[in-house]
C-alpha cells in the first residue's frame, strides 16, 4: 500500500515507462534499420563483383570469353562458378562438366526463362522511360553461397546475362566493429528511474517544477539514446561505403580503370536496376558529398519514424504527468468485469482482423511483390501510386475496324461486371424469394413444410461444393444443360467461352444459391403479419394487389431492407461462385472485383497492387454501408 | 370463392413441384454421379448421333449402373479420409474456441455498460466490410512467417474462430438481451458471482442461439478453401474442401470422386443446418422485427 502511495506521489512511473517504452521502439527500428543497411551492403558488393565481369565480357569476342571467365574464378578462391547465356545457348561457364559454347539442355529452362525475364524487365524500363523493374537477380542458397545474375551486353546490345555464384562472400565484411551504443538501454532506463523517483508531483497546480523536470529528463534521455545510435548507423554507412571502395579499388587492380575514366563516376557500383550509385569514382575515391545525400534520401522515412516515435513517448509521459493515465486505469478498474468479458475476443480481433487489416492497408502503398518482399520497407513505399494507376486508367476500350474492343484488365470494366453482378443477384434473390414465400404463405397449402425443407437444401449445401457442380453441370462437351439444349434441337453452347454466357453461368448458380436465404427470411416476415389486417382490408373493399401494396409490402420492409444490405455485401464480395465456376473466362472479362485482386496477389504475385485493389474494394463497400443507412434513416419517417 | 381448397391451389401445386424438381436437380446429379462409379462428368456415356430419348435418358439422374466403388475409392486410393479428418478436427476446435469468445464478448455488450462498448459494437461491424484479399497475404505472414503456424491446425482455427466473431457476437448479444435481468439482479443479491452467473444462469438458457453460433462457427471452418489452401502446403494436410476442389480444378477430372467426396462433406452440415434451421431464421429476423 506504501509502495502504491509512493508510486503514486512521484513521477517514477511515467518517466520510466514512458522512457523504456520510447527506447524499445527506438532499438527495434534501429535494429531492423542496421539490418537492413547490412544487407544492402552485401546486395551492392556482390552486384559490384558480377558488374565488373559483365562489363570486362561486354567487349570481349566470343572466343575469349571462356578464359575470361576462368581468369575470375583462379583470381579468388571464394568465387565458385559462373556462367553465360544467351538465348538458348550456354557461351561460356566455368564448371568442368560444361563444355561451353553448348545447346541448354531441358534442366537449364530455368536459366532460359530467367535470361527472358531480364531481357522483358530491361525493355520496360526503357519503353516507359522510368525505372520499375529490377534488371538482376540474388538468389541465396542455403549453403552460404550466393548467386547474382546480370544482364550480359555485347556491344551495347543485350546478349544474355551473366551468372556467377560466390561463396560465403562477406567472409571477411562481417567483422563490423562492435556497437556500444545498442547496450546504452539499460543505463539510461535506470536513470529515468531513479530520476522519477526523485520527482515529487504536486497536484494543486497545473505547472510545477516536477513536471518540467520530467519533460526535461524524457527529452535529454530519450534524444541521448536517439543521437548516439544515429551516429552508428551513420558510421555503418560509412564503413559500408569503404568497403566498397576498397572492392572497386581491388578490381582496378585487376581489370584496370573503368573506361569511363578515374575521375568520373564508378559504372561497377550500381543500384538493381543498374544505374550507378554516384557514390564512388573509378579509381575507388569515395565522394563524400553524395554519399551523405544518399543517406539523407534513404533515411528520411526511417528518421520520420523516429520522431513519431518520440511524440509518442511524449504523449504517454504527458498522460501520466497529467492524470489522464491514472483516469484510464481507474475506468478499467471500475468497469474490470466487462472488459475481461471482452478481452480475448477483442485481443483475437486485433491481432487477426484489425491488425492485418491495416498491415493491407499499409501494404498498398508500397510496390511489394513476390521478388522484393525482403528490401527494406522505406525502399519500397511509393505513395499513392497504386491508387492512381488502378483509378486513373481509363483506357476502357479500343476503337478498332471491328469496332469497339473492351479492355477486360481495366478496373472501370470490373467494377461495372460487379455492379451489375450485384444488382441481377439480389434481383433474382428478392424476386425468386417473394413469390416463392408468398406461395409458401398460402393458408392450408399441403405439404408446406415438405416445399420448405427441399428448396432450403441449396443453402446449407457448402456453396464451393455448389459452385464446382455447376461447373460440371454446364461442360461445354459433357454437361447437362447442353444435352437439355440438343434435346430440344439446339446447338450446344460453349459457355465459358462468350462474355454473356459465362456471366449467365455464375447468376444461375447463384441465384440457385441465394434464393432459399431470401425466401425464409420473407417467409418469416410474412407469417407475423397479423391476419386480420388483412380481413380488415378485404371487409373495406381493397383487393388484392391494394392489399399487396399497401399492407405486405409495407410491413415486410423493416425485414427485408437488413437482408438486401447483407445480401448486397455477400454478393459483392462473392469470390467462392466467380473463382470456381467461370474463373472469370473469357479473358478475365467475367472476373468480379475481388476475384481479380486474388488473381492480382497469387497469379502475378503483385502483393501490393493486389492490396490497393482491395482497399478500393472495401472504401466502395462502406460508401454504401454509410450511404444505405442514411437512405433507410431518411425513408424511415414515412 | 366456391372452389375447394384442393382444386384452387392445383396450380400453385404444379408450380412448386416443378420448381422443387428444378432446384433439387444439382443435388441429385451429384448423387447420381457419385453412385455410377465412373470418373467422368456425364451421366452415362452417350451414343454417337444421340435421339432424343437417349438424350433424355442421359440427362435424368438415375446412373447406368450403380455402384459404390466411387466412395471406396476415394477412401483408399486418395488421402481423403485423411482430409476430412483435418477438417474435423479444425472445425471442432474452431467452434469451440469461436463460442468460447464470441460468447463472452456478446455477454459483456449485452449486459455491462462500459467506455468503448459503442465503439466496439461498431468495428465489429465494421469488420465485415473487409474483403478477404486484403487479409490474406497479412494473415500469411502473421500466421505463417512470424507465428510459424504455417501446416498446423492451431493457424487455421484461430484464424477462422476471429473471423466467426462478429457474427456471432452479434446474434448472441440479440438473444441476451431478451434474457430478462431480474435473473441475474437476484442472483447477484443471493451473493453469486459474475462467473456463476455466466456460467450457470446465462448460458443454459441461451442454449438455442449458443446452438446456431455453434453450427455458424462450425460452418465457416468446414467450408472454407482459400484460407485452407493457402496455409496448408502439405497435400496431408489439406482440408476437406482443398481436397475436392484438387480432384475437379485445374486439369485433373475425377468427377466421381468428387461427387462420392462432396456427398460425404455435405452430409453433415446439411443434416445439421437442416436441424437448426427453426433457430437460425428467428435468430436472422430477430434483430430486424424487434
Amino acid at each position: 500500500m506504501r509502495l502504491l502511495r509512493w508510486l503514486a506521489r512521484t513521477h517514477v512511473l511515467g518517466l520510466s515507462v514512458s522512457v523504456g517504452i520510447t527506447l524499445a521502439l527506438f532499438t527495434w527500428l534501429f535494429d531492423g534499420a542496421e539490418r537492413d543497411q547490412r544487407s544492402q551492403f552485401e546486395q551492392r558488393l556482390l552486384l559490384l563483383q558480377a558488374n565488373t565481369l559483365a562489363k570486362t565480357l561486354a567487349n570481349a569476342p566470343p572466343d575469349d570469353l571462356n578464359l575470361l571467365l576462368a581468369k575470375w574464378k583462379a583470381r579468388n578462391p571464394r568465387y565458385e562458378s559462373a556462367a553465360l547465356v544467351g538465348g538458348m545457348d550456354l557461351l561460356a561457364s566455368t564448371r568442368p562438366e560444361d563444355t561451353a559454347p553448348r545447346r541448354l539442355v531441358r534442366e537449364e529452362k530455368p536459366l532460359y526463362d530467367l535470361a527472358n525475364l531480364i531481357r522483358t524487365a530491361g525493355e520496360t524500363n526503357r519503353g516507359e522511360k522510368v525505372v520499375r523493374k529490377k534488371l538482376m537477380q540474388i538468389d541465396r542458397l542455403p549453403g552460404g553461397s550466393d548467386v547474382v545474375t546480370v544482364p550480359y551486353l555485347a556491344n551495347g546490345e543485350f546478349a544474355g546475362i551473366l551468372q556467377i555464384k560466390v561463396r560465403n562472400p562477406y567472409a571477411n565484411a562481417t567483422d563490423q566493429k562492435a556497437r556500444n551504443s545498442a547496450g546504452l538501454w539499460l543505463p539510461i532506463l535506470i536513470a529515468a528511474i531513479g530520476l522519477g523517483a526523485l520527482l515529487r508531483s504536486r497536484s494543486e497546480s497545473r505547472l510545477d517544477i516536477s513536471r518540467m523536470a520530467a519533460l526535461a529528463f524524457f527529452l535529454s534521455l530519450t534524444l541521448f539514446y536517439q543521437n548516439q545510435r544515429m551516429d552508428d548507423f551513420l558510421q555503418g554507412d560509412l564503413d559500408g561505403t569503404h568497403r566498397v571502395a576498397e572492392a572497386v579499388q581491388e578490381a582496378v587492380k585487376n581489370y584496370g580503370v573503368p573506361p569511363t575514366g578515374a575521375g568520373a563516376i564508378s559504372p561497377w557500383d550500381t543500384d538493381p536496376y543498374l544505374r550507378p550509385l554516384g557514390v564512388v569514382l573509378g579509381d575507388g575515391r569515395i565522394i563524400d558529398e553524395n554519399r551523405m545525400t544518399r543517406f539523407n534520401e534513404h533515411t528520411r522515412f526511417f528518421k520520420r519514424s523516429l520522431w513519431a516515435v518520440e511524440a509518442l513517448g511524449l504523449g504517454l509521459l504527458l498522460a501520466f504527468l497529467f492524470g489522464t493515465m491514472r483516469k484510464l486505469v481507474e475506468t478499467l478498474r471500475q468497469h474490470a468485469d466487462a472488459y475481461t468479458y471482452v478481452a480475448p475476443a477483442m485481443i483475437g480481433m486485433l491481432v487477426l482482423v484489425f491488425f492485418p487489416f491495416l498491415y493491407g492497408i499499409t501494404l498498398a502503398f508500397t510496390d511489394t511483390t513476390l521478388f522484393n518482399e525482403s528490401m527494406p520497407f522505406f525502399e519500397r513505399w511509393i505513395g499513392w501510386d497504386n491508387f492512381v494507376t488502378i483509378l486513373g486508367d481509363f483506357n476502357l476500350f479500343q476503337r478498332s475496324g471491328e469496332g469497339l474492343i473492351w479492355n477486360y484488365q481495366n478496373f472501370y470494366w470490373t467494377l461495372m461486371i460487379t455492379v451489375i453482378w450485384t444488382v441481377t443477384n439480389v434481383s433474382i434473390g428478392v424476386s425468386l424469394g417473394f413469390i416463392l414465400a408468398m406461395i409458401l404463405n398460402t393458408d392450408d397449402l399441403k405439404g408446406r413444410a415438405l416445399y420448405r425443407v427441399i428448396l432450403i437444401l441449396p443453402w446449407a449445401i457448402p456453396n464451393y461444393i455448389t459452385a464446382l457442380v455447376w461447373r460440371g453441370m454446364f461442360h461445354p462437351q459433357f454437361g447437362v444443360i447442353n444435352q437439355v439444349l440438343q434435346m430440344f434441337g439446339m446447338a450446344p453452347v460453349a459457355w465459358f467461352d462468350g462474355v454473356v454466357s459465362s456471366f449467365l453461368t455464375g447468376l444461375v448458380t447463384n441465384g440457385w444459391l441465394s434464393f432459399p436465404f431470401m425466401m425464409v427470411v420473407i417467409l418469416g416476415a410474412l407469417q407475423s403479419i397479423p391476419k386480420d389486417m388483412y380481413e380488415a382490408a378485404e371487409v373495406e373493399g381493397a383487393n388484392r394487389w391494394q392489399r399487396l401494396r399497401h399492407i405486405t409490402l409495407p410491413l415486410l420492409r423493416p425485414t427485408l431492407i437488413p437482408a438486401i444490405v447483407l445480401s448486397v455485401v455477400w454478393t459483392f464480395n462473392m469470390f467462392n461462385i466467380i473463382f470456381l465456376v467461370s474463373g472469370g473466362e473469357p479473358a478475365g472479362a467475367n472476373e468480379i472485383l475481388i476475384t481479380k485482386a486474388y488473381k492480382i496477389a497469387f497469379e502475378n504475385y503483385q502483393y501490393a497492387y493486389a492490396a490497393a485493389y482491395s482497399t478500393v474494394i472495401f472504401v466502395i463497400l462502406l460508401v454504401y454501408g454509410i450511404f444505405q443507412t442514411r437512405v433507410t434513416k431518411a425513408t424511415e419517417s414515412f | 370463392m366456391a372452389d375447394s381448397p384442393p382444386r384452387r391451389h392445383l396450380l400453385l401445386h404444379v408450380a412448386l413441384i416443378s420448381f422443387t424438381l428444378l432446384s433439387i436437380y444439382p443435388v441429385l446429379w451429384v448423387m447420381a454421379l457419385a453412385f455410377s462409379g465412373q470418373q467422368s462428368v456425364g451421366i452415362i456415356d452417350l451414343p454417337k448421333d444421340p435421339t432424343f430419348f437417349e438424350r433424355l435418358r442421359g440427362i435424368l439422374p438415375i446412373p447406368a449402373h450403380f455402384s459404390v466403388s466411387n466412395f471406396t475409392g476415394v477412401w483408399t486410393e486418395q488421402p481423403f479420409g485423411r482430409w476430412l479428418w483435418n477438417s474435423t478436427v479444425v472445425s471442432l476446435m474452431t467452434t469451440v474456441l469461436g463460442v468460447f469468445l464470441a460468447c463472452t464478448a456478446a455477454y459483456a455488450f449485452s449486459r455491462f455498460r462500459f467506455p468503448g462498448r459503442n465503439a466496439g459494437m461498431l468495428t465489429f461491424l465494421v469488420s465485415q466490410m473487409f474483403p478477404g484479399t486484403l487479409m490474406l497475404i497479412p494473415l500469411f505472414i502473421i500466421i505463417v512467417k512470424w507465428l510459424g503456424l504455417g501446416n498446423t491446425y492451431f493457424g487455421l482455427v484461430i484464424v477462422y474462430a476471429t473471423t466467426a466473431i462478429p457474427f456471432c457476437v452479434w446474434m448472441l448479444k440479440g438473444y441476451f438481451d431478451t434474457i430478462p435481468i431480474d435473473i441475474e439482479e437476484s442472483a447477484l443479491i443471493d451473493g453469486a458471482s459474475r462467473q456463476t452467473i455466466f456460467f450457470r444462469i446465462i448460458l443454459p438458457l441461451a442454449k438455442p442461439a449458443i446452438a446456431i453460433t455453434a453450427l455458424f462457427s462450425f460452418m465457416t471452418a468446414w467450408n472454407e478453401f482459400i484460407l485452407a489452401s493457402v496455409f496448408m502446403e502439405a497435400e496431408s494436410n489439406y482440408t476437406a474442401p482443398v481436397g475436392l476442389r484438387f480432384f475437379v480444378g485445374g486439369f485433373s477430372s475425377q468427377w466421381g470422386f468428387f461427387a462420392a467426396g462432396s456427398v460425404i462433406v455435405s452430409l453433415p452440415v446439411v443434416a445439421l443446418f437442416l436441424y437448426l434451421q427453426k433457430y437460425l431464421i428467428s435468430g436472422l429476423t430477430a434483430g430486424s422485427v424487434k
